[in-house]
């Protein structure tokens, strides 16, 4: 194995929950793995699977989809839709040869900054276990 | 469009829940608000709550972004840590004086940092953690309160108690700590006055039955939603004061409520909900819950309450309730149903208090020329006119300043103040 | 295009200058194609610093704006302005949170450069692809429908109405007053209904800017916020005409019905004489004649509390109140008449309630806690049965029964739900946008909710939403004010459009509408709330969202994963 093996992690985060959750966090000074690179999306439902993917299949060692509590959605039932999708998109991602386990899914309140922290830290650790993405040399997408 | 004379300002007063929402109604029609809070941050109560009933939601995310609207609402003139000394005038043209106190803190420069905590050499324990934690002189009440300034509390301060230390300000890159703010008096005119300044617990220091403050382990409603919250003194850890979990507990409803002779009509709820947070947390936790009428109106409450029923929990119909400590454990003694006498011992209980007015609700009843029922509560002109109308026109009350309710009532009356606010002073309506 | 992209790194103090080598994230993004320039600064947000960058903007002529600096959700508005002020449309613009989510969780300053970086470049990346959104100004109508002439209707059309605004009261009956009709009292107080209700009917009545329609029935209501077309057919006679209105807002003000006990065994109504529900005991009151069946005066009397609570499966919130002021209607009118009260839970939810209850208790009542009950009549004797608190069964003989019935939603509540697109909740009554902050709006905007359509409530909270609901509409239709809808919002392009409806069943606000001509959704950017779900759910991409397109948030991560 070559030296320390540094996951980079797409982290989708809804604006209303969970990005303001990952922003308490850093109020709080909670340290948190710099794995993950966070994109604010108004709603969990707003991702796209076929970001997802092109975020995979780019080489992105993992994927976090971050959204409000079910019955919390700030637009009603957005994350509703995040959760079928995503159990679909764990489907698709193993059947194009990537452990399902590169993706995971969060519901992470706007209190909840030490909650974010742990699950980074988690995944970032699950991630760093499972080794590089395979598909790190794509770059044609 | 409509007819905007110089006064038609309105002034509210409280940023809990109701006032931030009567407040942003009126920006949203172009009038222009000043907003007094005496507390150095917004959102009230409500921001002590992890969760709300009946859906759990999480109380931070559905308040934060009221509170983030109204820090950048350029109507709101939002003034904190004040409050009202004298209104004079008349409906439609009130001349209020406000008492402004300093924060110390310039609001412009203050980035939020909280680089001057670690610095302060004072600890003391945090009113807004009810005492479950402590904080520094200067300080924020909580992880996320709002505006994300710190403010001086000058009984605490050494520098305030004369003595020579500017650690805050040395520790301050962005020159926000000035020591020379002085109380402000600010004289405002105003068309209209709404009064939404929440309430208070009913004191189980007055009960002493309950043994509060006498057996550790017996917690108030706030403390104990303290206690859950993520961005609480535990980072919401249930546990007992000897850092073990409990095993068992007991919620026990209607505290205060024979002294002070009404239902607060939310305690049931939220007592399932902390029977809920309790299971959350502790899914083996064996819970008991004391109640004498289960006051559950709403049409998705009681589903909640089937809800919690099916987990297990013990509900019990309990009078002549006694505490106790029993060695590690605390003793219920109490009378069931069927009449007879029973005992339950758990590890830790939480008391449901009624809600009842803030303690200078009556001084302020004066100064506003309204009056108060014989609760306490501001007096309402005729509750089947409308309940926020009182008798002097022009003063509106709302929330639980009037009366005990759930937060979707008190948006509810928010919305109504407004709503007769702006009715009045539409064109070619006679106020 | 020629982009002029300007990187503006904020040090905020040490916060982010002690954390980042800022100098190098400098180095990083200044040879990327389209920067101009990229510097810092001390405190970007300070009014120096806002200064500073309206001038560098001028100076430079940029035409985008990025900004490595706190969250969005502290200082995205005050950027956009700035940029605004500088002549730039306030679009063109990208904040990278290189505090909250960087500087200040990163202890390894190598590791929290190197990220800094990522971000910026991601937020250069994206604003690339950023393109000018326009504030849309919408006509509006500030005229408002308002379906249901009772006591929730009135007192909201009496709030609204003005010289420029009509209202449009819309009655299913013959008569304006609804169910407050019937009652002779209210609770607490115990003042005079008959005098409230016709107050509100003539205030009604002598205003000019409400036409009260009675006879009617809404037959459909189509567009949306600031611009619905109602339609109603009002039955006259023999006449049946339809009547039009292009309204801005509607108004279901339609109340409720009674839980109706003859299906359930235990209370014999229906079966047994002189047992009589609520609703008929107000009735009999209000005409002061207090009778039973065989024309004489009772002496006992039963009121059963909680009537159908089980069935419909929560509480009415009045019943127990309005079960107590029938006490005090027959300690009135007939003093020495016996009253037994059958209740499960006292339910005296506000302030004054509770001694309400305490003062009607008097000798000649009682108050009796039950679990189970049956009513039935040997002998031509009605006997309620139940267990008391011990477990032993009890019997009493009374000479009439009333029982307190659950409030259930209105007959008209499907079909305005539908009208509406408007969702019911699990009880049946009209869903309301948000339990808590949302009582009287819902998931279509400038569709608004009152009284007991909502959900049971007393006439002193149903007065409180009437109000809530004028309150709501005076601050957002505002006469000769257009509505300024949000910019972000979903776009369906017609010709990638293959019109399979995936969008329209996801989206939660009834935003999307199908074309049956050219066989594609349209998405009514009026009300969408930009959610983007619409969007991740198109099969064919012809959904966009509008400054959160596909390729901008592709061209975002290119650079998380680089």
């Amino acid at each position: 194995m070559t030296d320390k093996f540094e996951p980079h992690i797409v982290g989708f985060l809804c604006n209303w929950c969970s990005y303001a959750g990952a922003d308490l966090a850093g109020t709080s000074k909670l340290q948190v793995p710099s794995s993950l690179t966070p994109i604010r999306v108004m709603c969990s439902s707003r991702v796209d699977p076929v970001l997802v993917l092109t975020a995979l299949l780019r080489g992105a060692d993992g994927v976090l989809i971050a959204g409000c509590h079910p019955g919390d959605c700030h637009y009603d039932e957005g994350n509703y839709y995040t959760r079928r999708r995503f159990a679909t998109l764990k489907k698709v991602v193993e059947s194009l040869g990537l452990e399902h386990d590169r993706l995971c899914l969060s519901w992470i309140s706007a209190s909840e900054g030490q909650r974010f922290a742990d699950i980074i830290t988690e995944f970032t650790e699950k991630i760093k276990k499972m080794g590089p993405n395979p598909m790190k040399k794509n770059t044609g997408l | 469009m409509n007819n905007k004379n110089s006064n038609s300002d309105i002034l509210v007063i409280g940023a809990g829940i109701a006032g931030i929402e009567a407040s942003l109604m009126l920006s949203k029609s172009d009038r222009k608000v000043h907003l007094i809070e005496k507390n150095s941050y917004t959102g009230g109560m409500s921001i002590k709550f992890e969760e709300v009933f009946s859906n759990m939601e999480c109380s931070t995310c559905m308040i934060s972004p009221k509170q983030q609207d109204l820090l950048q609402d350029k109507n709101i003139n939002l003034i904190m840590l004040a409050t009202v000394e004298d209104v004079k005038g008349s409906p439609g043209d009130f001349k209020v004086k406000i008492h402004k106190k300093p924060r110390y803190v310039d609001m412009d420069n203050c980035i939020g940092c909280t680089a001057c905590f670690d610095p302060c050499p004072v600890s003391i324990k945090n009113e807004f953690e009810e005492g479950l934690s402590t904080r520094k002189a200067i300080y924020i009440p909580c992880a996320g309160a709002l505006p994300n300034v710190p403010c001086i509390d000058t009984n605490n301060c050494l520098r305030f108690q004369g003595k020579d230390c500017q650690a805050c300000q040395d520790a301050c890159m962005f020159n926000a700590i000035d020591f020379n703010q002085k109380d402000e008096k600010i004289e405002l005119n105003v068309e209209a006055i709404i009064v939404a300044t929440g309430y208070k617990l009913f004191d189980p220091n007055n009960t002493p039955h309950y043994g509060y403050k006498k057996i550790n382990d017996v917690y108030t409603a706030l403390e104990f939603e303290r206690l859950y919250a993520s961005n609480g003194p535990t980072q919401g850890k249930i546990q007992l004061k000897n850092g073990k979990t409990p095993k068992s507990g007991a919620i026990i409803h209607c505290i205060g409520r024979d002294k002070q002779g009404y239902c607060s009509s939310v305690c049931c709820m939220y007592s399932l909900k902390f029977n809920h947070y309790l299971k959350s947390k502790i899914p083996e936790i064996q819970i008991f819950e004391l109640y004498t009428d289960l006051c559950i109106p709403g049409k998705s409450h009681q589903k909640f309450y089937e809800k919690i029923k099916q987990t297990g929990t013990t509900l019990i119909r309990a009078t002549d309730i006694k505490i106790t400590q029993q060695g590690q454990k605390i003793a219920i003694t109490h009378t069931d149903e069927k009449g007879k006498k029973r005992n339950i011992i758990v590890d830790m209980v939480i008391l449901s208090p009624a809600i009842v007015p803030n303690t200078d609700a009556s001084q302020l009843a004066n100064i506003l020329g309204i009056t108060c029922d014989d609760l306490g509560f501001y007096k309402e002109e005729n509750q089947n006119i409308s309940s926020v109308v009182t008798p002097k026109p022009g003063v509106f009350i709302v929330g639980c300043s009037q009366g005990p309710k759930n937060i979707q009532e008190t948006v509810s009356q928010a919305n109504a103040a407004v709503g007769k606010i702006l009715s009045a002073s539409q064109e070619g309506i006679n106020g | 295009m020629d982009r002029k992209i300007g990187v503006y790194i904020c040090e905020c103090g040490p916060n982010i200058a002690e954390k980042i080598d800022i100098d190098k994230v400098i180095k990083a993004v200044s040879p990327l194609d389209d920067v101009s320039i990229a510097t810092r600064y001390k405190l970007l947000c300070s009014e120096q610093g806002k200064k500073f960058l309206e001038e560098q903007i001028k100076k430079n002529g940029l035409t985008h704006l990025v900004v490595a600096a706190c969250s969005p959700r502290d200082h995205q508005h005050t950027f956009m302005t700035i940029c605004e002020n500088a002549g730039i449309n306030p679009f063109l613009f990208q904040l990278a949170n290189i505090r909250e989510q960087c500087a200040w969780i990163t202890e390894n300053k190598e590791e929290a450069t190197n990220k800094a970086i990522r971000l910026t470049k991601a937020a250069i990346g994206r604003v690339r692809y950023h393109v000018p959104l326009e504030k849309k100004e919408i006509e509006s109508n500030p005229d408002v429908l308002v379906i249901g002439g009772g006591i929730a209707g009135m007192e909201a059309s009496l709030h609204l109405a003005s010289p420029q605004r009509k209202i449009y009261l819309v009655e299913k009956t013959s008569q304006l007053g609804g169910v407050v009709t019937n009652l002779e009292k209210t609770f607490p107080d115990m003042q005079s209904c008959p005098k409230i209700i016709q107050d509100k009917i003539d205030q009604v009545t002598n205003n000019d800017n409400i036409k009260v329609y009675t006879n009617c029935e809404v037959t459909e209501i189509l567009g949306f916020f600031g611009n619905f077309e109602g339609t109603v057919t009002q039955n006259n006679n023999e006449d049946k005409t339809t009547v039009g209105f292009n309204v801005g807002a509607v108004v279901l003000a339609t109340g409720c019905a009674l839980f109706d006990p003859t299906d359930d065994p235990n209370y014999g109504y229906g079966k047994f004489d002189n047992v009589i529900t609520a609703l008929e005991f107000e009735k009999m009151n209000l005409a002061g004649n207090i009778r039973l069946k065989n024309g004489k005066t009772p002496k006992s009397v039963a009121i059963i509390h909680c009537v159908g609570r089980d069935k419909k499966g929560y509480c009415s919130e009045i019943c127990c109140m309005y079960s107590i002021k029938f006490v005090r209607y027959l300690q009135n009118k007939i003093p020495e008449i016996k009253i037994s009260n059958f209740y499960t839970d006292l339910c005296l939810p506000e302030k004054s309630y509770q001694k309400f209850y305490e003062q009607s208790r008097g000798k000649k009542n009682d108050f009796i806690r039950i679990d189970s009950i049956k009513i039935t009549n040997p002998g031509n004797k009605l006997t309620i049965t139940h267990n008391d608190e011990q477990g032993n069964k009890k019997s009493h003989g009374v000479d009439m029964v009333i029982l307190s019935p659950a409030l259930e939603p209105s007959v008209d509540t499907k079909k305005l739900a539908e009208f509406t697109r408007i969702s019911q909740d699990d009880e049946g009554f009209f869903a309301e946008e948000h339990e808590k902050l949302g009582p009287v709006t819902t998931s279509t905007e400038g569709v608004y909710i009152a009284g007991c359509a909502q959900g049971p409530k007393s006439i002193q909270n149903t007065l409180i939403q009437a109000e809530a609901v004028a309150g709501k509409i005076l601050s957002s239709l505002i006469p000769g004010k257009k509505i300024e809808p949000e910019v972000k919002v979903a776009h369906i392009s017609e010709s990638f459009c293959i019109g399979c409806k995936t969008c329209l069943t996801v989206c939660s606000y009834g935003v999307i509408t199908f074309d049956s001509t050219k066989k594609v959704c349209v998405a009514n950017e009026v009300i969408c709330r930009g959610c983007g779900n619409c969007v991740a759910a198109c099969p064919s991409g012809a959904a966009s969202l509008k400054h959160f397109t596909f390729n901008q948030l592709r061209q975002e991560l290119k650079e998380a994963v680089l």
